[in-house]
């Protein structure tokens, strides 16, 4: 296991590439660092390799302090995205390197080459040298010389970033086999909210060098911890609408602003509020509410419809609530015209709420399968 | 605004590389096109000739009819916005924006008035004080577009404006450069690599491949009913599973065959079963696949899991079979180890044939 401990990394006087970062890497886990550019993703992988040190704080390998072993001492393989292949060597060399250091013999070495290469789909390119290959291939390269070899921990910085959308899907799903059939304890960087659901057995959310979040993909995806998670974790992002807790005869209602709709506050629910009237915001997952062209019981709230996007195996429809924008994903045969009127199924008791940013509650259908499942028909 | 013609035009250059053979399309008046497809098969050099950066080496583009071969750039009328945006880091969001309409001498009021429209459209206005340094890409990116189209052009062309994003910002950008459009009535050409992008916000989409076109379409269409075997395999997330396979009647039944699967057509190739060519690949999308656990469901093919990625509101499920790896998107309760045992049923609606030979998706008149 790996601990980080309070791991800070400061460049210059003031520029911060993580702060007081606190987890820990468990043993034969896929660990996703998710998050935007800028995040410290890269940072916090190159102090796990030891290629660069914490400004301060320790990282820990069970339980022993990594700070002073060198990083060619730390049995951990890694694939930066500069891949940084040997030019003068073919793809077969570069991939049989690491193999050759640690001396391993002539037939398991290209047993293993031409297994690596046909994983990555690279076998036809062995006798090439690295400045005759696409971007594309190089990355594979990279990725293959990472992962040829039996390592401690496999460090991976956006290994499939490069790769065409067709390629990606492929090697996306290689990587996951792969790090079953192996049960490799991995660390992958990457930027996409796909990637990170599809791979991660948890998920660590960094922004501007502090971690947001970590946890499994449900975890994330259905609570989480803040406004920046839940509109960075799931495609289309989560929707927000600004609100406003009001009473009237006795009954407590969210007012979404500037719009006519309130929705009632269920008793569980209101005991989240603190009496404060600014600052709440109701979040809304595209998949999570429904529409239809006549007001019912079920589809209270009222929106103008803003734009719609064919996606073909489905439509995202963005409406206009109030001073907000409400995402929803529908069959592809549901159509409405712009700026027509349609009605969503939003309801207090089955969005998520949010404080100055803070979540604060989350409804809790979403956790069982059944609701899962339901959100998950609109595609078909 | 303007309408677009391409007749015939070609770009080959000095190193005798031909990046566009012969290309024609039309973009109405007030239409959105996205030209879409995989680096290097010509569409940026197809946008760079549209916006008169490029020489075009045979064929005529035409603008409301009239030929625009001779025009230079500044003469077209043509708004450009880029991947990156070169904002002058001296000068709040305001002034760079204001920046175009200044040097061609508006007076101070008009430029306010362009200022604020635009900063409303693209929602700037919060960020008008600030400087270029303390933006986000997507705000930065917002700003250049701005600053594009303050002077009102007839043509606007955009080039991966918003690829480099993270993907809340894409999404974010992508509602504002729909409804831009759809408010303003620019005449645009968008050039992308990322199929999702052309689908969500253009009119129509014009495929292209190797420096030719493969396939004009409305998205629904370009989706539904690809042209040919590289357009279905390029639009499309996960991307669509093929199969090769063969033609064969049985007890009067047009079966599809492929290795130890047979299947019958979908009941809209039953009568065309004859004139059929004998060598076909089967295409259908994930989203069209269905998976069963249970070996007496009805099946038109079997294999085993090689992995499942539960994506929360879905799962996507990838399965070997001996020849091929086909993927399907079920509900996300759908679970099953690696190596389980699965059966596949395709939605006859939605399958579609290529002939092998040619590529070319098989259609029925």
């Amino acid at each position: 296991m790996i601990e980080l401990r309070d791991v800070t990394k400061r460049y210059g006087v003031s520029t911060f590439g993580v702060r007081n970062l606190n987890f820990e890497v468990r043993d034969q886990e896929f660990l996703v660092i998710y998050g935007p550019s800028g995040a410290g993703k890269s940072t916090t992988l190159k102090l796990i390799a030891g290629i660069i040190k914490p400004t301060a704080g320790d990282i820990l390998r069970d339980g022993q302090s990594l700070l002073n072993v060198a990083p060619e001492s730390r049995d951990m393989a890694m694939a930066f995205e500069n891949y940084a292949l040997y030019s003068h060597l073919s793809v077969y060399e570069n991939l049989a390197f690491p193999l050759r250091a640690k001396r391993v013999s002539r037939q398991e070495i290209d047993d293993r080459v031409q297994r690596t290469a046909r994983i990555l789909q690279i076998s036809d390119l062995l006798n090439r040298r690295p400045g005759f290959l696409s971007g594309g291939q190089r990355q594979r390269v990279a990725l293959g010389r990472a992962i040829i070899r039996p390592a401690n921990l496999y460090l991976l910085d956006e290994p499939i970033g490069h790769l065409d959308a067709k390629l990606r899907h492929r090697m996306r799903g290689e990587l996951k086999a792969m790090s079953a059939d192996m049960r490799a304890t991995i660390v992958l960087v990457t930027t996409a909210s796909r990637e990170a659901l599809a791979l991660g057995d948890r998920i660590a959310i960094l922004r501007e060098g502090h971690l947001q979040q970590i946890g499994t993909p449900n975890e994330v995806y259905y609570q989480p911890a803040n406004e920046f998670v839940a509109s960075f974790v799931g495609e289309p992002p989560m929707s927000f609408l600004d609100i406003e807790p009001t009473r009237e005869n006795g009954q407590l209602y969210l007012k979404i602003r500037e719009s006519q709709a309130r929705l009632r506050v269920p008793s569980e629910l209101a005991q989240h509020l603190n009496g404060e009237t600014r600052g709440y915001r109701l979040g809304v997952r595209a998949s999570e509410i429904t529409v239809t062209g006549q007001q019912d019981v079920e589809h209270p709230v009222s929106g103008q419809v803003y734009i719609i996007e064919h996606m073909g195996y489905c439509n995202i429809i963005s409406a206009r609530v109030g001073t907000g924008l409400v995402r929803v994903v529908t069959d592809p045969a549901v159509t409405p015209e712009r700026n027509e009127t349609i009605w969503l199924s939003l309801d207090a008791e089955h969005m998520h709420l949010f404080y100055q940013q803070k979540a604060i509650c989350h409804p809790s259908r979403f956790l069982d399968e059944g609701r899962a499942n339901a959100a998950a028909t609109y595609a078909r | 605004m303007a309408a677009i013609t391409l007749e015939n035009v070609y770009k080959t250059y000095a190193n005798r590389v031909e990046a566009v053979r012969g290309i024609s399309f039309e973009v109405k008046n007030g239409e959105f096109v996205a030209l879409l497809g995989p680096s290097g098969c010509g569409k940026s050099s197809t946008m760079r000739m549209i916006a008169g950066l490029e020489e075009i080496t045979g064929g005529t583009i035409y603008f409301d009819g009239k030929p625009v071969n001779a025009l230079r750039p500044r003469d077209r009328k043509v708004a450009m916005a880029f991947e990156t945006y070169a904002l002058y880091p001296t000068l709040t969001v305001y002034e760079n924006v204001a920046f175009p309409l200044r040097s061609a001498g508006w007076s101070k009021a008009q430029v306010d008035d362009k200022v604020q429209e635009f900063s409303r459209l693209l929602e700037l206005t919060r960020l008008l004080d600030r400087m270029p340094g303390e933006l986000s890409g997507g705000q930065a990116q917002r700003i250049g577009l701005a600053r594009a189209l303050v002077r009102e052009p007839s043509v606007f062309l955009l080039d991966e404006p918003i690829s480099h994003l993270d993907t809340r910002q894409r999404h974010r950008l992508r509602q504002i450069i729909k409804r831009l459009h759809l408010e303003k009535g620019y005449t645009m050409v968008y050039v992308t690599h990322d199929q999702e992008e052309a689908m969500a916000m253009a009119d129509r989409i014009v495929v292209m491949h190797e420096g030719v076109i493969r396939q004009i379409g409305t998205p629904t269409e370009i989706y539904r009913d690809p042209a040919d075997d590289f357009v279905a395999g390029f639009v499309g997330e996960p991307p669509m599973n093929f199969l090769d396979g063969s033609p064969a009647q049985q007890d009067g039944v047009w079966m599809f065959r492929s290795e130890d699967r047979e299947f019958p057509f979908p009941h809209w190739l039953q009568p065309h079963g004859a004139s059929l060519p004998p060598e076909l690949k089967m295409g259908v999308r994930p989203y069209d696949v269905s998976v069963s656990l249970d070996s007496n469901a009805p099946r038109d093919a079997s294999g085993q899991v090689f992995v499942c990625e539960n994506m929360c509101d879905y799962s996507i499920v990838a399965v070997d079979m001996a020849d091929v790896r086909f993927q399907a998107v079920t509900p996300s309760s759908f679970s099953a180890n690696r190596h389980q045992p699965v059966f596949l049923k395709f939605d006859p609606d939605f399958m579609r044939f290529f002939d092998r030979a040619t590529g070319k998706a098989i259609q029925i008149p």
